[in-house]
Order: C-alpha cells, then sequence, then structure tokens
C-alpha cells in the first residue's frame, strides 16, 4: 500500500508575489529561504504526489455553487486563475487516479465531498509551490475546503477530514509515496478594517496546541479564537487536515513571524511522520 | 471585536454585489466593458442605484459593509488597480460600523 511521508503547512497570500517589496530585504530574504529549504526538505522524501490542502478564493468557485470540501480528480491545472497575480501562467501536473481513489473512499466512509476534473486553481495552491521551487516539479491532488465564505465546514470536521484523508492514502494500492501540504493562514485580515492586525498570541498558541497532541485544546482555540485572528485565520481548516492525518507525528515549527507588511502571520512546519 | 464576516450567510443583495466583482475578472471582456462603462456594465443586475453606485466609484468600505465577501474585494482592488493606501484608509474608516460581537 501507499504510504504517507511527509506532512507540511505553510502561510500562503498573494502579496508574496505581488507586493514583496513592502516587507523589509531581510525579512523578505528570510521567508523565501524558508520555503525554499521546506522545498527541498518535502522533494528529498521522493514524493509520487502531493496532497495540496487549501482553498479557492472565489476564483474558480462561485457562490451559484460552492462546495465544503471539492476534491481533484484531473490530471492536470491550470494556475494562476487571478489575471492580477504576478505568477508565471502555468499548468500543474495533477494525479487523477489518487484523487479518483480519494473521492471514491470519501464517499465510502460517509464523508460527502464533490470533485472536479477541471480546477482552475489560484494563490493558494501556486504561491507555496513557486517559492518552494516545487511547481514544475510535483504532481498534485487538491483537497479544496471552503474557508473564505460562511457559512464553512467546522474546525472538528476537518480534523476528522485529515484522519480520514491519511488513512486513505495509506489504503492506496500500489507502492506510492504521498506527501500533504496544508496551505493558508494564519492569523490575518482580507479586505476587513481590521487588515494588517496578526494575531500573533493567536499564531503561537495554535502552533503549540499543534504539538500537543491535544486535538480537543486545538479545536476549542480555533473554533472559539479564530474571530480574533482574522478571516484569513479561517485557513486554518486546511492545517487541521495536515495535523489529523499525521496522526500526532512529531511536530516542528521550522519558521514563525508575525508579518504585518505582508498582512499575514507566516509559519512554516512539518509532522516528521518517519521519526 | 470585529467579526470575521460581516454575514453569516449572503444576503441576496450581497449574492449580487458578488456577482459583479466575481464577472468582472474572471469573465473574458468584462474587465475591460467595466472600465468602459461601468453603469451600463452593471444596467441590469438587480440592486438599488446607491448600492450600483458604490461599487463604480470604488467604496471600498461601504462595500464591505454592504455584504461584498472580503477576498473578492480584496481581488477587484487589486484588479482595478485601487492604491493600496486607498484600499486600506476606506476599510478602517468604516471600523466603527463593521459587526462586531
Amino acid at each position: 500500500m501507499a504510504e504517507l511521508v511527509g506532512a507540511f503547512a505553510t502561510s500562503h497570500t498573494p502579496v508574496m508575489l505581488n507586493l514583496p517589496d513592502a516587507l523589509s530585504e531581510a525579512d523578505r530574504n528570510t521567508i523565501y529561504r524558508h520555503f525554499q529549504q521546506l522545498g527541498k526538505s518535502l522533494a528529498a522524501l521522493k514524493p509520487d504526489t502531493v496532497v495540496v490542502v487549501s482553498d479557492d478564493h472565489l476564483h474558480h468557485f462561485f457562490l451559484d455553487n460552492f462546495p465544503a470540501f471539492c476534491i481533484g480528480t484531473g490530471d492536470a491545472y491550470p494556475a494562476p486563475a487571478e489575471h492580477w497575480l504576478r505568477a508565471e501562467r502555468q499548468t500543474l501536473k495533477g494525479d487523477s487516479r489518487l484523487g479518483a481513489h480519494l473521492l471514491g473512499e470519501a464517499l465510502a466512509a460517509d464523508f460527502d465531498p464533490s470533485f472536479s476534473m477541471q480546477l482552475t486553481l489560484d494563490h493558494g495552491v501556486l504561491t507555496p509551490l513557486i517559492l518552494a521551487d516545487l511547481a514544475a516539479s510535483v504532481t498534485l491532488v487538491p483537497l479544496l475546503i471552503n474557508c473564505v465564505q460562511p457559512p464553512m465546514p467546522t474546525m472538528s470536521r476537518c480534523l476528522q477530514w485529515g484522519r480520514f484523508i491519511g488513512e486513505a492514502i495509506r489504503s492506496y494500492p500500489g507502492n506510492s509515496r504521498i506527501v500533504i501540504l496544508a496551505t493558508g493562514g494564519i492569523s490575518h485580515d482580507v479586505a476587513t478594517p481590521r487588515m494588517g492586525m496578526v494575531n500573533e498570541e493567536f499564531d503561537r498558541e495554535f502552533l503549540r496546541l499543534l504539538g500537543t497532541g491535544d486535538d480537543r485544546a486545538l479545536i476549542r482555540h480555533a473554533t472559539d479564537r479564530v474571530n480574533e485572528a482574522g478571516n484569513g485565520a479561517e485557513e486554518i481548516r486546511n492545517w487541521m487536515v495536515a495535523h489529523g492525518a499525521a496522526k500526532g507525528a512529531a511536530f516542528h515549527v521550522h519558521f514563525y513571524k508575525a508579518v504585518p507588511s505582508w498582512y499575514t502571520g507566516i509559519a512554516l512546519v512539518e509532522w516528521r511522520l518517519r521519526e | 471585536m470585529i467579526r470575521n464576516w460581516q454575514q453569516d450567510m449572503p444576503s441576496v443583495q450581497a449574492y449580487w454585489i458578488n456577482r459583479i466583482l466575481y464577472d468582472v475578472h474572471h469573465k473574458q471582456g468584462h474587465l475591460q466593458q467595466y472600465r468602459d462603462d461601468a453603469d451600463a456594465y452593471m444596467k441590469d443586475i438587480p440592486l438599488p442605484a446607491e448600492i450600483k453606485s458604490l461599487i463604480r466609484d470604488n467604496e471600498v468600505g461601504k462595500m464591505y459593509l454592504a455584504g461584498a465577501n472580503p477576498y473578492l474585494l480584496r481581488a477587484h482592488c487589486l484588479g482595478v488597480k485601487i492604491p493600496e493606501h486607498a484600499f486600506l484608509a476606506s476599510l478602517r474608516a468604516v471600523a466603527g460600523e463593521a459587526r462586531r460581537g
């Protein structure tokens, strides 16, 4: 059966590409260097496929049909969806076979995702892959969670999804090596009067709880205090999936810094599944 | 404390505001049509004239209060190149009216 060989999470924001100069050169280079290091660590695991857990920012989906969870089952994903994102137009490779496996297992396990064979992906997926030098090399299955338009799935449900995804990957026939990469968050506000506020205390407690194994406290923090951390912090749902899939593996924070100039708490983390 | 969202479920009015913001940036040719004549572009959209004026005049903060999805609002401002300082100032000007709790 396949093996889940790694799990990572990173913040994402379009300003990483669109407004790089809003940040001091030293801070910008430090963050970019950590993304490159994460890319090297991920690539060193020699994954056949990366399950990228992220969210569509109302570029592909709209209010006429907005899934809570959507699994990509295509073999190619154009990106970015945003005409204004400073990123080269490209096509990311997709693993339709693994996507179909995850979809079938989800429905058999009483989860009810939608699926799409023709997704256009946005900065949520593309920006971390570009900064980690992975966009051209990885084959991916996107799992997109609604973190951007209420009503949204609960934090608890996302943790359940993570536990499920981990098991579904491990039941995939063959010897594939799979990595999970969650992107988004952590504390930030997008287009609200608080934009530019970063709640470092929320972020540091969230990161601490990810490492404790106390999932009840993690869910309570994520659920009860997300309004203190901004609408962009709703993307920690994606992190909950990676955390659930990692099943309590050793957790390492490679980098954290509150970066108000990029409007975001920037973190890069890893669950070391082989320690 | 300002809450993360103005609306827990988008109103019908918010739907149409968002429909405009989405279509302008995702449908072929719509951005140019909007730039050429925003009033004509929005003519058949079932929104009150004062809401259409907010959109046309880039009243970012008031669009936020009216229920524009923040991500669509942010993308719109980047897409039509509203200066960053004006975008932020417009949002901060309505802080006192934002939903709290």
